[in-house]
């Protein structure tokens, strides 16, 4: 399903990203970063249209040739970056949104782990299994 | 029906995550303390114990259970009224030694270890280990000397949480026993 | 509610715990390790409240969540009284706070109030702190059991 899933800090450092297996990681990290800049757009484009829906989830944020990018932000400001593959044109809108619930729902059990301080890496094994059955599905 | 907030959070299940949140945080702050696992532990029994004390007086109230006729009784109140009273499980009573004298209170959802996992390196702490020290507090106020203490964690890998409580003496009467 | 009398018998013996074992002259530390204590539970508290809320206009919309869906969820009321100077401070009053229903009027207790509200205080700074407002939070009691939390909003 994902080819890349990424979690990233307010202050736009990334906590965490996985990629499937590949020789060209970067890549996905490149992508990943880029997408930042069309978060911010989204976000603060919000509130000028005040009956706008303030939706957590962004929606398609861009499409390279080979990729569909994901976003999703929460209210304390924690960035979510799904990657998938183009041809995967099967995934519908409403499966893409289940996926950044279930790593919303994670991510909220990561935090209020008590020996986890916000900010840092995540390196929660419970967190990395939800990312991983994402890759595998 | 469960009484939903206006944003879709349960108000039961708050309370619970307020308690386990809170408790977490506590044993969180007391390793940054004390640096030593087995220090945590002591200093949670010891804050069980003062917690025991004043929780026996408000569980008898509540409860209005007279005196266990014996420790396969006081089992049964421990898990079936004061557990599920005050964190919402019902532990299974098993293990009983030969004697009757002991037993062991298997847990299978802690409710304080709800979002935990250990950090490597803690294989000595009890993280919950605050459960020891009420119920020695707790029986002790009812006149049993009672050894309690944890033997499985699932925290650590175990397959269930367990413990292990063990009958000591019968306490003499009107005496009351010494904090700390 | 027996599940309310434990949520704050630990309460209590975390701040015996801390008074037990920091210096007598040094009690400044422990409110501050209240405080702290108070701050990550609101970190963690504000992740889960938020997590079906639609996303918050600005600083006066995230205020008014913690005056009413946050108070109520960990307080079972809301804010009785909300204000602003429009300038970065808050006053939250609420007429009757969780904590200090139990104690009397007395001024030994009025003395004892910072030690109990340090760490309600920390988990308003932490709520606020995750949601992207950086503040100082205070609290003052006046008449028992009526409290003032006073948030001043930090512009970076």
């Amino acid at each position: 399903m994902a080819v890349c899933v990424a979690v990233i800090a307010k202050e736009n450092y990334p906590l965490f990203i996985k990629t499937i297996p590949t020789d060209n990681e970067l890549k996905f990290y490149y992508t990943v970063h880029t997408s930042l800049d069309v978060v911010e757009e989204k976000i603060s484009s919000v509130g000028k249209n005040t009956n706008e829906l303030r939706e957590l989830y962004l929606g398609l944020l861009y499409p390279t040739e080979d990729y569909k990018v994901y976003g999703y932000v929460t209210n304390t400001k924690v960035k979510f970056v799904i990657v998938v593959e183009s041809i995967n044109s099967s995934l519908r809108d409403n499966e893409i949104r289940s996926m950044f619930r279930k790593l919303h729902n994670a991510y909220v059990d990561m935090v209020c782990n008590p020996f986890y301080t916000p900010g840092e890496n995540i390196t929660s094994q419970k967190f990395e299994n939800v990312v991983m059955s994402m890759m595998h599905d | 029906m469960s009484r939903q907030g206006t944003r879709g959070v349960d108000l039961r299940k708050v309370n619970g995550e307020l308690f386990s949140l809170t408790y977490g945080a506590l044993v969180a702050q007391l390793l940054k303390d004390y640096e030593d696992d087995e220090e945590v532990n002591k200093q949670l029994e010891k804050m069980g114990y003062n917690i025991g004390v004043r929780l026996i007086e408000d569980f008898l109230a509540r409860s209005n259970v007279g005196r266990c006729n014996d420790f396969r009784e006081t089992a049964d109140v421990i898990s079936k009224l004061a557990f599920k009273m005050y964190l919402g499980i019902q532990p299974v009573v098993s293990n009983w030694s030969a004697a009757g004298d002991e037993f062991s209170l298997l847990i299978e959802n802690n409710p304080l270890t709800d979002f935990v996992e250990l950090p490597p390196g803690h294989s000595q702490l009890n993280f919950s280990n605050i459960l020891c020290g009420v119920l020695k507090a707790a029986l002790e106020m009812v006149q049993m000397e009672v050894d309690v203490r944890f033997v499985q964690d699932t925290l650590k890998g175990d397959n269930i949480t367990e413990i292990r409580l063990k009958f000591v003496k019968r306490l003499e009467d009107a005496v009351p026993v010494g904090e700390d | 509610m027996a599940d309310e009398v434990i949520l704050e018998y630990l309460h209590m013996e975390i701040i015996s715990q801390f008074y037990r074992s920091c210096e007598k002259s040094d009690q400044d530390q422990c409110i501050a390790k209240l405080e702290s204590l108070g701050f990550r539970i609101g970190q963690s508290l504000v992740e889960r409240f938020t997590k079906e809320s639609p996303r918050f206009k600005d600083e006066l919309d995230t205020m008014k969540f913690i005056c009413k869906d946050f108070w109520n969820y960990v307080y079972k009321k809301q804010i009785d009284n909300l204000r602003t100077n429009h300038q970065g401070v808050y006053v939250l009053q609420d007429n009757k706070f969780r904590f200090l229903t139990q104690m009397s009027n007395g001024k030994q207790f009025m003395e004892a109030a910072p030690k109990f509200l340090a760490l309600p205080c920390g988990m308003i700074r932490g709520a606020l702190s995750n949601l992207g407002v950086n503040c100082v939070v205070t609290a003052e009691v006046s008449a028992m059991p009526a409290c003032k939390f006073q948030i001043q909003i930090q512009r970076a």
